[in-house]
């Protein structure tokens, strides 16, 4: 059985991108495990002068680093990721490097027609960064548009060709992960020698 | 002239707050530049709004008065800082400061970047609809290898960055003249005081959260709202509920009521989203109308209803863009709806295609429409203008094609029998072309 980490990147109590990973957790249960994490612990984002990190993204980078992967469901606020997540993606990147080789899928929800397609590009970029070093799921985007009408009373997304394209993906990303374990175990991780020069 | 400078970090050591003061040091002379601490900004949080706390009312003070923003970022995975993220969200949530307001970006980086990739995605944020700055375009200032660029007083020590630099604060000096004297040309009509978020109650106006996706349900239990088979008197006539839909529904038409307090109250749900011409949802009822116009769309959409309220007009037509000529022509039409006192009580929205309308008429009378060459294309505006051609054509078309088509309403099988008759005695000018018409429309009346 797989592993994976949902996070969906907002610290908003109600949230229809906690929806969505709640959605994938309950909907592949008999596939893989989805933990969902949560970010409002996490304070923002500054360089300390010891290089420590909080407790809590410790525990979080401890949690990603068992996992097989991670699924990341963002909003989007002026075009691009919120403060909350990309706060969360510099400390778990701050002389710790959980995502180093970690696959990863990305999805987003918003209210509006677009899905976070913008904030999607830009966090792409950013998990790409070598201090991230993830290996984001390739050509793959979810976008989940006018989310407050997207689930029905079950938190079940109703449109059916979303749910289709969502099936192809997480069995994708399956294949991915799999395939992704044995090349990274090929490889020489970017954040080695990214650490020295610090 | 006055900026303010805010450093994109909160660590006690920050080399873009170094470049920062040293800015302000160095062009004093040009404008008086202020840094501004974002220390204690909380984290952003839509459920927690703090924009009434210090932090924040005074960030958002001081960009408002300020005439331009220099805005330094540090770099964190090849996007903008987290805290300077953070502080854009909160000043782009309850409180808009940046809209409007010219922004310069710097950056420094440790290694040779300079901050290339964090400078991009800030201009990105910055240009968003909800911040809507004005950021100068073109020249980027990226300072790389920032630990060993300053001095022991904190100067910069190549002569060729502080001339690139000065060269780059002159611009922006000039940048924000440009746009003050652009801004300040704008008059503040009245029609800006349409408040499209609809804070103003009137006497129908019902205490439900207008974003509640189910406002119709909350609103109705809370007015113990008639329904089914419940009578409703009108004006005139007496119909159930049921009735009233059945009727409001099959109008050819979509109709929109967005009442006094520019709240969208109603309309009539007889097609899906996406088979709809002006498109809604039925969770979208209840809506002020600032949460179903576009932000682009805001201004032209208080001036009608400022036209409507003010009783500068009764009637506001419109088509939308991309209509096709003589194949599909949407329209909108905007009519004010007043009580038995003349007082406004808000708008009845309708749009329709009206070419079918049109064609049909053609089809019917044996017309069909030619181009005024006196006519001035208008495709922008050109209801009113375009529509006084087609009129006058169809009456000068009447006057040779007048007579199957009243024949048509007096008897089919004269109509149509008249013209083919008269043809011997050279009633040719009329043509075939109406007999046939005439024929067709008969059999269906």
């Amino acid at each position: 059985m797989l592993h994976y980490i949902g996070i969906a990147g907002t610290n908003s109590a109600h949230s229809t991108n906690r929806q969505l990973i709640q959605f994938v957790a309950r909907h592949y249960a008999q596939d893989a495990t989805v933990e969902l994490v949560e970010l409002g612990d996490l304070p923002l984002f500054y360089k300390t002068a010891d290089h420590s990190v909080p407790a809590a993204a410790t525990a979080l980078a401890a949690k990603i680093e068992v996992a097989d992967g991670v699924i990341i469901a963002t909003p989007e606020y002026d075009h691009s990721v919120p403060a909350v997540l990309s706060s969360a993606l510099a400390w778990l990147s701050y002389h710790i490097h959980p995502f180093a080789g970690k696959p990863v899928l990305i999805m987003g929800a918003s209210y509006g027609s677009l899905g976070t397609s913008r904030a999607q590009a830009q966090l792409r970029q950013i998990l790409e960064s070598p201090e991230l070093d993830a290996r984001i799921m390739p050509s793959a985007e979810f976008m989940v548009g006018h989310s407050l009408a997207a689930f029905d009373d079950n938190g079940d997304l109703k449109d059916l060709t979303l749910v289709a394209q969502l099936d192809a993906l997480m069995t994708n990303f399956a294949i991915f992960a799999d395939v992704n374990r044995q090349l990274t175990a090929k490889m020489t991780r970017t954040a080695d020698w990214q650490d020295s020069n610090h | 002239m006055k900026f303010v400078g805010i450093a994109g970090s909160i660590a006690d050591e920050s080399y873009n707050r170094k470049l920062l003061t040293y800015i302000a040091s160095e062009f004093s002379p040009l404008a008086d530049i202020e840094l501004l601490s974002i220390q204690d900004v909380p984290m952003f949080s839509q459920d927690d709004d703090q924009t009434q706390s210090a932090p924040i009312q005074y960030l958002a003070k001081k960009i408002a008065a300020a005439d331009g923003v220099i805005l330094a970022t540090p770099e964190h995975n090849h996007t903008l800082a987290p805290a300077m993220k953070n502080v854009i969200e909160w000043l782009s949530f309850n409180v808009h400061p940046f809209e409007n307001k010219p922004v310069l970006i710097v950056g420094a980086s440790y290694y040779t970047q300079g901050s290339s990739r964090a400078q991009l995605s800030l201009r990105q944020v910055l240009e968003s609809p909800g911040v809507g700055a004005l950021v100068m375009p073109s020249d980027e200032f990226l300072l790389a290898d920032v630990k060993t660029a300053f001095d022991d007083h904190g100067n910069l020590k190549d002569e060729r960055t502080v001339k690139f630099l000065g060269s780059v604060m002159g611009k922006f000096a000039k940048w924000v003249t440009v746009l003050k004297a652009m801004n300040e040309k704008v008059p503040d009509e009245p029609w800006r005081q349409e408040d499209l978020s609809a804070g103003h109650p009137s006497d129908t106006t019902i205490d439900v959260p207008m974003d509640a996706k189910d406002w119709v349900e909350q609103g109705a239990a809370k007015t113990n709202a008639a329904s089914g088979h419940d009578y409703v008197q009108l004006d005139r006539g007496l119909l159930t509920v049921d009735q009233l839909n059945w009727f409001l529904n099959t109008f050819p038409m979509e109709a929109t009521y967005m009442d006094d307090n520019n709240q969208f109250v109603y309309y009539n749900h007889f097609l899906d989203h996406d088979d709809m011409l002006a498109p809604r949802y039925p969770w979208q009822v209840g809506n002020a109308a600032i949460s179903c116009h576009p932000e682009r769309a805001r201004d032209h959409v208080k001036q009608v209803i400022w036209m409507l309220r003010s009783k500068q007009k009764d009637l506001f037509a419109m088509p939308v863009p991309g209509n096709k000529l003589n194949e599909k022509y949407i329209m909108h039409y905007y009519r004010a709806m007043r009580d038995g006192d003349d007082n406004y009580r808000g708008v009845n929205e309708w749009v329709l295609d009206i070419w079918p309308i049109v064609a049909d008429y053609l089809r019917r009378t044996g017309q069909t429409l030619a181009p005024d060459p006196s006519a001035k294309p208008d495709a922008v505006s050109g209801a009113s203008q375009s529509a006084k051609p087609a009129a006058d054509a169809s009456t000068g078309a009447s006057e040779s094609a007048a007579a199957p088509v009243a024949d048509a309403t007096s008897g089919a099988s004269e109509a149509a029998a008249a013209p083919v008759v008269d043809a011997t005695s050279g009633a040719s000018d009329a043509g075939a072309a109406p007999v046939a018409d005439a024929t067709s429309g008969a059999s269906e009346a």
